[in-house]
Formats: C-alpha cells, structure tokens, sequence
C-alpha cells in the first residue's frame, strides 16, 4: 500500500501495517502469523494474527515523545509543543539527547531550542490557536531558525486546533518552513508510529523536491544515533553515507533524494525510505538490518548490487570476517554456554538477539516492545526475525509486550537467563537487577551494527557479567507491588488469556484490535485469578 | 655591596641588606631609620655600620624558608625539572607546585602536564655516611626520565649540616650529561625569611642561565620580574611600543637567556631586584629605579621613567594621559562607594606598600600593616626605589605598621588594635580575621593589583569581599584562637612575653598530676 | 578534562618498568614531621615543632591544605632555626619558645617534634622537655627527624609518646564495652573526619563506648587518659597501629583485636560488627538492632540506585576495572566494596605509603581473599613516575577502566582516557568538610561521588 503523502496527518502502524502490541509464543509462529497477515491486502481480510488482551496496563511512552525527540535532533529547529506543560517534561531528556549528540556530530554543544505554547483550562475551552500563533512569533523573534516545528497533543487533537491552518499561514508571513507533526498521544497504540510522523514532516516539507544531481557513492542511512559506525564499512566500498535521524542537519535531510539508496537501523524508521523510493525513486535496501555475521554479509552485497560495486564487496567481506576473527574467537569462548535474554524495540531486539546467538549464547525467551507484522516496504526480505529464526533455530518464548513491568517480571521468572540485554528505559534493567540478572542496558542502537557491533556488543556484555554480585545483593533485599498470585506467573498474560481463542475463526475483524464477542470459555488453558 | 657570581652560594638577605623580620612603629619611622641605617647617608651597607633596630620575640610560629621559595622559583622554568635533594619532607611541597603549575601554564599558554619534580629521599642511613650518591642517582633519574634542557638541584637543612658537596655532583654531571644543572644553595636555616630564595633564584639565571655575550641591545625590550600569574605588562607596555621578557613568574629557558640583551629592567618587588641589579652589575643593563606601579603616582613615574630609559618621554606622557582618562569613571565610581572604608593589610613588603597606594588611592583607610619582612636598602644601593618612603609621601603616614613573618598570634593582636572592615591578606592571616568577623581577601597573583588596571581590580575586589561579611560574621560568633585570655587582649604585636607576673608553668600546677 | 571512554579501552604498553631506585616524583607522603598533624587533630592540643623555618607550614599546608582544604588557619610554634642553631645548638631556644607557648598558647596538651636539624645536630631535646613535665606541664616530646620515615611512622611514635610520657601508668579496673579505636592517619587520609565519625557512630550503635582519640568528637587529653581503662583496643586498618596496640598489650596488658579493613557498603560493615561484638563478648540485642535498622536503610537506597547502575550502562561507559592508587588503609577497604558490591574487576592495586616490611606479607593475603571467589595482587611502590609507567603498561582486555588515587592521577586518566576519584593526599580538587566514604553512610555518599564524577565526565557539555 502506498504511503499517502497529501495529507498531513499519517497514518499509524496499526492501520498500515497491522502493528500490534501484545503476544506470546513460540517466534516461528509469530513469523507464520505475520507472513500470512502479510499476503493479504490491507486490514479488511482475516488473518491469522492475534493480538491479545490484556485488562492491566501500566504506564510508558506515547508516539508524541518519540516525534518530539526527533524534531529536537533536527540541528537548526525551533520545536513548539503545542500542549500543556506536561508533554513538555520531555525536554530535560531531549535536551540531555541533544548534547550528546553534538558532541558527537561535531556541533556547538548548547542546549535545544524548544518551547511550549503551555495551555491552561480556558485554552481548553476557548481553543489554543491564539497562545500557538504567539509561540510560533517568540520562536522566530528569539531564534530565527530555519523550520519550525510544531508537534500536537492529545489536548490540542480534542479540542480540534487547526493547526496546519496556521502553520500555512505563518509560514507564509515569517517565510520560515513550518512542519506540523500530528502526534496526539491516544493516536497510536504504540509510540514507533512517532518516528513515521516526524518522516512523514521530512518528506512533504523538508526533503528537495527537485534534487539537481543524483549522487550514485551517496546512501542514506536512516539510524537512531550514536557513533558513527558506518563510514568505517561503507568506504570499503567507495561509498559516503548522509546520516539521518540520529541527529541531523537540514542539509542533511534535503540531501535525500540525491543518494543513490536507503537503508535502515531499523524497521521502525522504514517510512522515509519507503516514501523516498515512492516519490523520488530512490531505492530502499532490502535486506535484513546487519546485525550478525550472515545478515551483515546478505545486507553488503544488496548494498553493492544496488549500487553497483558487486566486484568489490566478496573481498570486503572476506577481509571483515578476517579482522575480527581473533576477537570474535575470544568472545565466544567466554560466552559459551551463557543464556541471554533479550528485551527491546523491534527490529533491534531481532538485530540483538542475531548478535548474541552469533556469539554462541543460547536465547530461549525474548521480549519485543511491538511487532510489526509487515513494513512498508512491503518485503520478506525485510523481516528480521523469520531470518533469526531461520539462521540460528527457533525462540521458545517469544513475548510482545509494549514494555509492562508486570509483564516482564513473569517472562524473566519463566526465562532464568544469566543476562539481559535490554534498551529503552532503566525499566527492565532495574527489574532484572532486582532479580538477581546482570544487565546490559544498551543506549545507542548503533553499538551492535555489522561486524564491529558483535565485538562491542561482546565486550560490552563482559564487563557487565561480574556485575551479578551487585544484583544478587539487591536481590536479597528486593520486593514487588504485586499481589502474591501474580509474583509467581512466568505467563506475561496469564490475567486475561495467554494463547487467544482456540479457535481462531471466531475472531472477526481484525486490524490489530481485540475480539469482544469470543466467550470466556474459549479462552485461556492456562489458570488464571481465581 | 657588589655581587660574586664567581661562586654559587648567595650571602642572605640580612647580610647583604640588613633584612629584619620585627619591627612595630609608625611607618614614617621605619622609613627614617632605615635611611639612617642604610641610605646613602649613612656609612654601612653590608659591612660594618649600624643594624636596624629589631624587635624580640621568644614566641614563634612556623612559615616559609628560602627553600620553598627557592624549589618554586626553579619549577617555574618552562621544561625543567628540579632536583630535591632532601629527606620526603621538602617535597612535600611537590603537590602545592602542582596547584601552582595548573594556573601558570595556562595563563603562560603552554600544555598542562604534572611538572618534573623529584626528590632524592634522604634516610637516615645518609646522615651519617653522607646522600651524594642518591644525589647522583636522583640526577641521572632526572636526565633519563625528562631529558630537561636545565636541572635545578636544591639544597636542604639535612644537607646543609652533613656537608655533602653538591657543587661537585652537579658539575661533574653536567659535563658528562650535556645539559645544564644548576645548584642552588637554599638550606632553610640559612636565612631567617623566605625571601633569600628569590635571591638564590636570580643568582643562579645570572651564573648559568643569562646570554653571557649577548649580541646586541634590544632597544624596544624590557626585562620585567614578576611574582607570577597574568601577563599585565605586555599590554601596557606595548602601548610604548615596547615588548617584555617576563621572568621569575613563570619563563622559558629562551626567555631568561634573552636578558642581557634588553634595553633596562624593572622588577615588581624588592624581592626580586637581586636579577635586576646583577644584570646592571655585570651587563649595564639599567635598573628602573622608581618604587613599584601600584597607585596613580607611582604608575605614572613608573612609565615616565621608562620613556626616559628608552627614549619614549612624550609616548609616556600619552599613555598616561589616555590610562588615566580610561580608567578614570570607573575609579570615581569605586571612590564614591568605598570612600572612609578601614582596611588592613597582609603581604610581603613591597607588595603591603604596593596595597598601602591601591587603597589610599581608592579613598580607603589603611587601619594596619603587617608587613612579612623589611628590607632597609635594596641591591641597586637607591632610596628612590623605596616605595614605602614614596607611599607614606603620597598619602600619608601609616601609624600602625607592624614587621612580621606572617605570625599569627601577632596578627591577632594587630587585627584588634586596627578593627578593620576588612583585610586584604596574602599567606595565611585571612583565615585568621574570618575567625575574628573580617572579611578578607587572600591575594593570589601579585600581578592583581599593578598599575591602572589593578587599582580597579582591588577596587572590585574590596567591593566583593565587604558583601561576604556575612560568613565572617557567623563564624566569629562560634569560633575560638587557642591563646590564654591575657593574649587575647593584646593589642600591641611585641607586647612583652615576660611582662606579665603569671609565668606560663605555674598555671599548671593544678593539672599535674 | 577528561573525554568518553573507549570500548577498547587498551593503553600504550611499555616494554621495560624504569629501574627502582631512590628517586621519589609525585610525592605521596610528608616527612615525620607530618605527624604534626596527628597532634593537631586531638582537640586542644598543640604540637611544638623545633626546626628549620619552612617545616611545620610545609607539611601542614600539603596534608591539611591543598588535600581536601581541610584547615587554613597555621599558629604551629615553631623555633624557625637559623644558622646560629646549627653552628651553637638549638636547645636554649627550644626551651625559650616552649616557655613562651606556654604563656601564649590555651592549650590542654603539648607535644614537641624535632626536625632534621636539632636530630642531626644533636640538641637534646628530652631534657629541655623533661625539666617542664617535672613541673607537671602536661608536654611530651618525640624524636621525629624529617630524614626518619614518614607521618604514618611517625604516627605511631607520637602516640607511644603521648601514652608513655602524659598517660603514664595504670593498673586499675578496666571497663566493659570501652573500646580505643586506632584507624585512619588524620589530614593524610582526606576524609578522615567523617571517617571517625562514621566509625564511632556504628561502634556506639552496637553497643561500644568509644574513645575514637583523634577529630572532632574526640575528648582530647580527658579521653586520652582514659586509654588503659578500655576492654581493648580495635586497630582497624592494614598496619598503622599495630605496633601501638602491641605497645598497649606490653604496657597494661590490655589485648588487641585487628581488622585490616575498613568496612565500606553494607555487608563489610555489617561483618565487622558482628566481628568486634563477638571478640567483646558484648550482648548482641542492640548491635542487631542497630545492624537491621541500618541495612534496610542502606538497601532501599541501593534498590533505587541499581536503576541507575544497571540502566546507564552504555550511556555514561559505567565503569567495569578499577585502578587503586593509594596507601594501604584506602586502597584496601575501597577495592574490596568495588569487587564485592558492585562486580567491579580489581584491575590494579598500588600501595603507596611504604608500609614496614614485617606488614606487607599481611596485606597481600587481604588482596589474594578479596573476595570468597576472587584473588588479585597488590604492588608497593612509592616513586610516581613508576607507579604511572606500571599502570600503562597494563593490559586493560575490553574494560571501561576507571581511577582511584591523587591528583597526581589526573594525568593517568587522561591518557587512559577515564575518570579519576581522589581518596587520599594529594586531593587538590576535593573540597572535604564531613563527607565521609566507609561504614554504612558513607558507603552511599561514596557511589555518588564515584556515579557523579563518572557521569559529568561523560557529559562534555
């Protein structure tokens, strides 16, 4: 399905690719679920992927944390938060995300520019149109920036603030390009529809639209931040790359639609590449993200077919898997036998767990913040973790679960590893400490990237094994807000029914929404709250 | 009384000039005498002749020897290392040149890196059968490790008394290493006041650091001596169109080298005018011989008689004229505020005269004085440097100036007789009046309070220490000075010991057990 | 200034270690006459220092200044020697300044160090001192020349000085529960102020009476007195005081119980009570008490901290190999926390101090038990340059290596390109009041120290 560029508002994973947020089960099955949810054309047909239920939920991120995390990075940008002063709290972190990333991209390390338009009761009654128009007048007076950002709030979507309206029109009188980002909170099931709203801006207002030149060494690699570890493999092959996402620059972004390819860190981030190849031909490297010896192999030589230096890349390769022998030799020695755990976004928990099963740790259970069950892109080959399962054996206990502390204390009960490799929040770190489970708390996705990324990845792990001996005397002390019944599930849904309804033609319709008329009985083998 | 630079050693400062460490009087008076002791009028100057009058003092308390000084002096040269060569103790001193090493590299502009200090670690085993082998070793250690264009040794009371002859080693060493090791004759005891080892420093760069034939005159270049921290001077004296070679606050080997092929001299404190006057001494360069450009006068004399040196009289008078213009609201601003304020003041000598002008010229009072030494006479043998004489002329007699190594139980009885709003203090007397309710300012670069600028400079800084009173305040109300009640009420610095009737033993013969 | 980290943290490895030999840089220790400030740090007591005019403020300005700013005030009498001293003796002057500070001075306890003049040129100095005991000025004397030893010899002398010369004998009844605590070297240890007041508040919490004899809450001479009258004395650290407990033993019969480490985080600390209760005979109703109140205190602190420890790994390079440059006492009781409740690798240990040789056998052992599954060496050396030179030539695999030492380490950090936490002299860049880093407190303040540094070292902005 095409992506709709003519409206401003995008449409979310859910609706355009059947996203969900709760399941468990063996991977294989959720790969064949997702495979056959795929085939079919849009969300009216039945399918075979069940998202299940779950009547407790616990707090965590919305899609507008995520857009205004990206818009901060945007170097140049003025971002308003056209919200109360609550959504606002996020910028002590983008603020902090925005430093760092300066540092590293070679910028004047000062803080971001961002605002709110902060709007009270009457603005909820009276409309907040008039407090966004002199917001958008401040951000231009104080900063003369070059775009403007404004990003919506679940407030401002209820209330019904013609924002584009205002946007055209103060674009027009300060000649500054101003993006709306409609990210209301209660849009999206999942917070990745964030990065699509912040693409979806890129490309109607801030890519070239008419680029003079194509550059054929020239790939867009679309990251969530970090190092630069890119360039060091991509030369091999004569290519430069442009950065984007993880901290960019406007020239960056107009830069897009001259390379001569796209690839992603992750699927999550796939929108933009997908619109690129949509609207200006600029193909989207289909190939599973590199992560792992065998991904990162298949994922060079798509790079160098599409771009053609298919003559080079053998060699390239060859002389990779040479360099890093020696180390990877080591780490897996030391890493034999070890059982892991992996908890993350996909496709980044897909991307870890190759990387970890590559260095030899035996994964039974994961755990994945969403899934989505096709991308836009529209192709297998894009799957991770039907490759995952492919290359390197099945997963037991597969969970998806949108980062719920009750539920990822039960998967770790059930799972025991001897660590947990994790990103996001301190959320699941903190959990696995306090049960007695070192873990690698990764920040940058990047860290586990191609053939370098095993060995980060390893020696990241091994500094963080001996750490077990604080753990285990946190454990000592440690206690749960759970009643005494659920302290002693490994079930992550054993409150509402854990394998869906046994018979699955029951269902209805589905578009990741749950089924309201299965019968209690058809539910759940598994005992539950008496 | 002519230098021998024929020999390392450097007879101390009491010897040379009559050097006394306390005195309490009026300052006009200790002008007088000293002139009278010392001057041109009077038969003496380091040979026979009257001394100046010195107070007693049964009592006293520790401070600095030449040994720091002289240990601090040599670091101070870019890219050397120094040599200790003493028990551990001396070097402990090796973490405050650390400190020190931090700041001045960065205001010299050069790279931070932990300067080379070692120390050869004299035990007990070397009293008795001597430490020049673990001086040898220590040398070659020094050479291995650093491989400096200059290795300073120093001397301490241990070595001193045991004889061991560091002038073989260091001679011998230098031939066979190639590079230069200079000895430096700093045994604490050998002075009774720290300032000695300014001189121990400048006889040493006259001996083996100084362009002995040095091609031709700079005309535009003035040598000027410093006590360290920002370049002040360049600035202003470029304005003359002049360029400077600072030393003794921080040079490079180059720098001290150039010396001798400089138009004149000027050095910042009576301390360090030993160089100065060696290098008119042995290479005619002459000394500026006009006290030191603290105040309005003084800094205008200062720069008149450069122009007059360096044939730039009516460029003086324009930047004289523009400085004072420039600074000019600024100061009446500082005037207005601190006019009828009461300062004390703690520094070395020339350094407290040098404060004595800032204040005055600021409209402060200056309650009391303690002076860390007093030097009757300077090397150069011209009262025209006294910049006392030329500071009590200026604005007035100070009644209160007391002479002191920076005692504290003096300080104690000067702070209660000034009662003043505030102290500026260099050493350790500022502690002490926070703990008595004054405000104080420790001075760290003497540099602060020279010629225009530095007058605003201590103008602000009187300004930001009277608003901290509040912490001075506080404590006073909750500490205590550990000295008997009859101590405590003391108001003359040299009152008598042994005046009082109760002798210090029997007040403890209700403790004996 | 120090950049991110590595992940392949693996420093210049240099082929050849220079030579031992007499040399000392960077120097990490005052003369003898360091001890000075041992008698300082008893309240109202005044050393009397009879040497060269620059001694005492040296040592006191290196150890209590530029360590932690720990004093500013100096009123130390001093004789300031001159050469008259040298050539004719120093023994009338000494005896003049004691007369003097004893009209000057308020004090309850005088103490005069000699220094490497009057030692070398042979004053006898017991004698001055002596004739003011016989009028019963409570003064003693120690012979501490700068050439003989450090302060922490020193330590000892002056305190076998003070017991011998001003406590004197006792045959008397001893009390159940009085403890004398011998442990950190005052103003040489930057910390030692909190220090002691930690130690003593757990001690007391268990159920001791404690005479801590040095800081703060000290009684100064009343408490000193009453040293022959404790149950026994507690040497807590490697060495230092040892020799003072086996003089006490001697000297009233009084026994010793030796702790080598100084109890950091909760665990160490809970052991050593349970430790000192056992060897007192002491009743364990309050001590366990006292021991779970502090625990639950101590552990709802780690829980909450562990968010942090386990979440940022990556984020700020947490830190996985420690470098411990430091005297014996510090570098000990540190690594063992470091390894035991935070999974950190022992990555280097240096003892500074030169401990006495009869110790060292000691303390390699408490290195090789560090932990019930992990063993680790120890090195002794004194000189800087060659401390440095060994720790670069160490091979650091994949760790995020971080510093424990002096400033003088700042320049090790660099190159290495990790963090740096001072513990001990010199720490010019501390400024130490009451924090203190062992016992079950400060064990907290010390991972924020250590957590604090780490992240704005991370945090170039």
């Amino acid at each position: 399905m095409a992506i709709n560029l003519k409206t401003p508002v995008v449409e979310t994973r859910e609706q355009r690719l059947g996203t969900i947020i709760r399941w468990d089960g063996k991977a294989s099955e959720l790969c064949e679920q997702s495979r056959s949810f795929c085939q079919s054309s849009g969300c009216s047909s039945a399918s075979s992927l069940t998202e299940f239920e779950s009547s407790f939920t616990q707090a965590n991120m919305c899609s507008e944390s995520i857009t205004v995390s990206q818009a901060t990075i945007i170097k140049n940008s003025v971002l308003i938060q056209h919200s109360p002063i609550g959504c606002a709290a996020r910028q002590s972190f983008t603020s902090r995300n925005y430093r760092d990333l300066s540092e590293r991209r070679g910028w004047d390390v000062e803080d971001p520019r961002s605002m709110c338009t902060n709007l009270d009761e009457s603005d909820m009654v009276f409309g907040g149109l008039g407090k966004l128009e002199q917001s958008i007048r401040d951000a231009y007076e104080r900063h003369h920036p070059r775009v403007i950002f404004i990003a919506t709030s679940c407030a401002t979507g209820i209330i019904g603030d013609d924002v584009d309206s205002l946007a055209t029109q103060m674009q027009e009188e300060l000649h500054v390009t101003i993006v709306p980002l409609h990210c209301e909170g209660f849009k999206a099931k999942h917070w990745s529809t964030g990065w699509d709203v912040i693409e979806h801006g890129i490309l109607r207002q801030l890519v070239n639209k008419q680029p003079a030149q194509k550059q054929e060494d020239l790939v867009n690699v679309i990251h969530l931040g970090g190092h630069d570890v890119f360039t060091p493999l991509l030369e091999k092959l004569g290519l430069r790359v442009n950065l984007v996402m993880g901290g960019t620059t406007l020239e960056n972004l107009a830069l897009l639609t001259e390379a001569s390819a796209t690839v992603t860190m992750c699927s999550a981030l796939s929108y933009l590449a997908t619109g690129l190849e949509q609207e200006y031909g600029v193909p989207e490297i289909r190939a599973t993200i590199p992560y792992g010896m065998q991904a990162t192999d298949t994922w060079l030589r798509e790079v160098a077919r599409v771009l053609n230096r298919s003559d080079r890349v053998e060699a390239v390769i060859e002389s990779e898997h040479r360099r890093i022998a020696k180390d990877l030799d080591f780490l897996r020695n030391r890493l034999k036998g070890k059982k892991g755990f992996v908890a993350a976004g996909a496709a980044f928990a897909h991307g870890l767990i190759a990387n970890l099963r590559e260095l030899g740790v035996e994964i039974e259970g994961s755990y994945s913040y969403h899934h989505d069950p096709v991308y836009d892109g529209r192709d297998a080959r894009q799957d991770v973790l039907a490759h995952v399962v492919k290359t390197y054996g099945d997963i037991k206990n597969y969970t998806v679960s949108n980062d719920q502390h009750f539920q990822e204390y039960a998967v770790l009960q059930r799972a025991q590893p001897d660590f947990v490799v994790t990103r996001h929040g301190t959320q699941v770190a903190f959990l696995a400490a306090n049960l007695g489970i070192p873990v690698l708390q990764v920040f940058y996705s990047n860290d586990g990237f191609g053939y370098d990324g095993l060995l980060t990845i390893g020696r990241n792990i091994l500094r963080i094994l001996p750490v077990k001996r604080f753990c285990k005397s946190i454990q000592e002390h440690a206690s749960f807000p759970y009643a005494q019944w659920w302290l002693q599930q490994n079930n992550p849904f054993a409150l509402n029914g854990c394998n869906g309804p046994r018979d699955q033609s029951r269902c209805g319709s589905r578009c990741g929404s749950q089924s309201r008329d299965v019968p209690d009985s058809e539910w759940c083998e598994l005992p539950h709250m008496a | 009384m002519a230098f021998n630079l024929s020999i390392s050693d450097v007879p101390n400062r009491e010897q040379r000039l009559g050097t006394i460490i306390r005195w309490e009087g009026a300052a006009s008076e200790l002008v007088a005498d000293s002139q009278f002791t010392c001057g041109p009028k009077a038969s003496c100057c380091g040979g026979g002749g009257k001394k100046l009058c010195e107070q007693d003092a049964p009592f006293t308390q520790g401070n600095m020897c030449s040994e720091c000084i002289a240990v601090t002096q040599a670091f101070m040269v870019k890219d050397s290392t120094v040599v200790q060569h003493s028990p551990i103790g001396c070097a402990a001193m090796q973490s405050f040149i650390a400190r020190l090493s931090r700041d001045m590299t960065i205001q010299r502009g050069w790279n931070y890196r932990n300067p080379y200090t070692l120390c050869s670690n004299l035990t007990e085993d070397d009293m008795v059968f001597g430490g020049v082998q673990k001086l040898e070793q220590s040398i070659r250690d020094a050479w291995e490790r650093h491989h400096s264009k200059v290795i300073f040794v120093t001397a301490s009371c241990a070595t001193g008394i045991i004889g061991d002859d560091i002038d073989s080693v260091t001679t011998r060493l230098q031939e066979e290493l190639g590079t230069t090791i200079v000895p430096m004759h700093c045994e604490g005891f050998r002075a009774r006041h720290w300032s000695s080892g300014f001189d121990i420093s400048g006889h040493a760069m006259l001996r083996q650091l100084v362009d002995k034939n040095p091609p031709r005159k700079e005309e535009d270049v003035i040598n000027i001596m410093h006590l360290g921290g920002p370049d002040i001077y360049s600035p202003l004296l470029a304005k003359l169109g002049l360029r400077t070679n600072l030393v003794m606050g921080g040079a490079t080997l180059d720098t001290i080298y150039k010396l001798t092929s400089a138009a004149a001299s000027s050095a910042m404190c009576t301390v360090l005018s030993y160089l100065a006057a060696g290098l008119e001494q042995e290479y005619g360069i002459p000394e500026i011989k006009v006290p030191t450009p603290y105040g309005l006068k003084a800094t205008d004399d200062w720069l008149r008689e450069i122009g007059r040196v360096t044939h730039r009289e009516e460029l003086a008078e324009k930047v004289i004229a523009e400085e004072r213009a420039r600074i000019e609201p600024e100061l009446d601003k500082l005037r207005k505020e601190l006019s009828g304020k009461r300062g004390f003041i703690a520094a070395g000598a020339t350094f407290a005269h040098g404060l004595i002008a800032d204040l005055r010229e600021l409209g402060v009072e200056v309650a009391g004085v303690m002076s860390f030494h007093h030097d009757p006479i300077y090397d150069s043998n011209n009262i025209e440097q006294d910049m006392l004489a030329e500071a009590i002329a200026s604005y007035g007699d100070v009644q209160n100036y007391t002479v002191s190594i920076a005692q504290h139980f003096q300080g104690h009885a000067a702070l209660k007789r000034a009662n003043p709003d505030f102290i500026i203090a260099r050493h350790n007397m500022g502690a002490l009046a926070a703990r008595l309710g004054i405000p104080g300012a420790q001075i760290r670069f003497f540099n602060d309070g020279v010629a225009y600028d530095g007058l605003l400079n201590m103008g602000h800084l009187i300004q930001r220490t009277l608003a901290t009173r509040k912490f001075s305040q506080s404590l006073a109300k909750h500490t205590s000075v550990p000295y008997k009640s009859w101590w405590l009420e003391q108001t003359n610095p040299f009152a008598k010991v042994n005046a009082t009737e109760e002798r210090g033993v029997e007040a403890y013969d209700e403790l004996a057990v | 200034m120090t950049s991110l980290p590595s992940d392949d943290s693996n420093a210049a490895v240099l082929e050849v270690l220079p030579e031992k030999t007499n040399s000392i840089e960077q120097v990490r220790y005052v003369c003898s006459m360091g001890s000075l400030g041992s008698v300082l740090a008893i309240p109202h007591a005044t050393p009397i220092t009879h040497c060269g005019p620059g001694c005492a403020l040296k040592q006191m300005g290196a150890i209590a200044g530029l360590n932690g700013y720990q004093g500013g005030e100096f009123y130390i009498p001093s004789t300031n020697q001159t050469e008259q001293d040298v050539v004719f003796g120093g023994a009338d002057r000494l005896d003049e300044l004691i007369d003097s500070t004893l009209k000057i001075m308020d004090s309850e306890l005088y103490v005069v160090l000699t220094g490497c003049i009057s030692e070398l040129v042979g004053d006898d100095v017991g004698n001055v001192v002596r004739k003011y005991q016989r009028l019963g000025v409570p003064i003693a004397f120690a012979e501490t020349g700068g050439f003989k030893g450090n302060n922490f010899t020193s330590h000892e002398i002056v305190v076998r000085a003070i017991v011998d010369q001003i406590v004197g004998e006792y045959d008397g009844p001893r009390e159940q529960g009085l403890i004398n605590v011998w442990s950190l070297l005052p103003y040489q240890n930057t910390f030692w102020r909190g220090d002691l007041s930690e130690i003593k508040r757990i001690l007391e919490g268990a159920g001791f009476k404690v005479n801590i004899l040095f800081g703060r809450e000290s009684g100064g001479l009343k408490e000193w007195k009453t040293i022959p009258q404790a149950q026994f004395n507690l040497v807590l650290s490697p060495w230092l005081g040892l020799d003072t407990a086996k003089h006490l033993e001697k000297k009233y019969g009084q026994p010793f119980l030796h702790v080598p480490v100084i109890p950091i985080g909760a665990d160490q600390t809970t052991a050593f009570l349970h430790q000192v209760v056992e060897f007192a005979g002491l009743n364990k109703e309050k001590s366990e008490k006292f021991i779970a109140d502090e625990e639950k205190n101590y552990f709802s602190y780690l829980r909450e901290f562990a968010g942090f420890y386990t979440g940022y790994t990556c984020q700020y390079h947490l830190p996985s190999l420690s470098l411990v440059i430091s005297e014996s006492a510090y570098n000990l009781a540190v690594t063992k926390f470091l390894v035991n409740q935070l999974g950190i690798t022992p990555g280097k240990q240096i003892v500074t101090e030169n401990p006495p040789d009869e110790y060292r056998d000691l303390i390699r052992k408490e290195f090789q038990n560090i932990a019930s599954d992990i063993s680790t060496d120890v090195e002794f050396e004194e000189d800087g340059y060659r401390i440095h030179n060994r720790v670069l030539s160490t091979n650091l695999e994949y760790h995020n290596p971080i510093i424990f030492g002096t400033t003088w380490e700042g320049a090790l950090a660099g190159k290495l390109k990790c963090t740096l936490v001072e513990i001990g002299y010199p720490s010019t860049d501390e400024v130490v009041l009451s924090a203190s880093y062992v016992g079950y407190r400060g064990a907290l303040s010390f991972l924020e120290k250590i957590y604090t540094t780490v992240v704005r070292a991370s945090t170039t902005a």
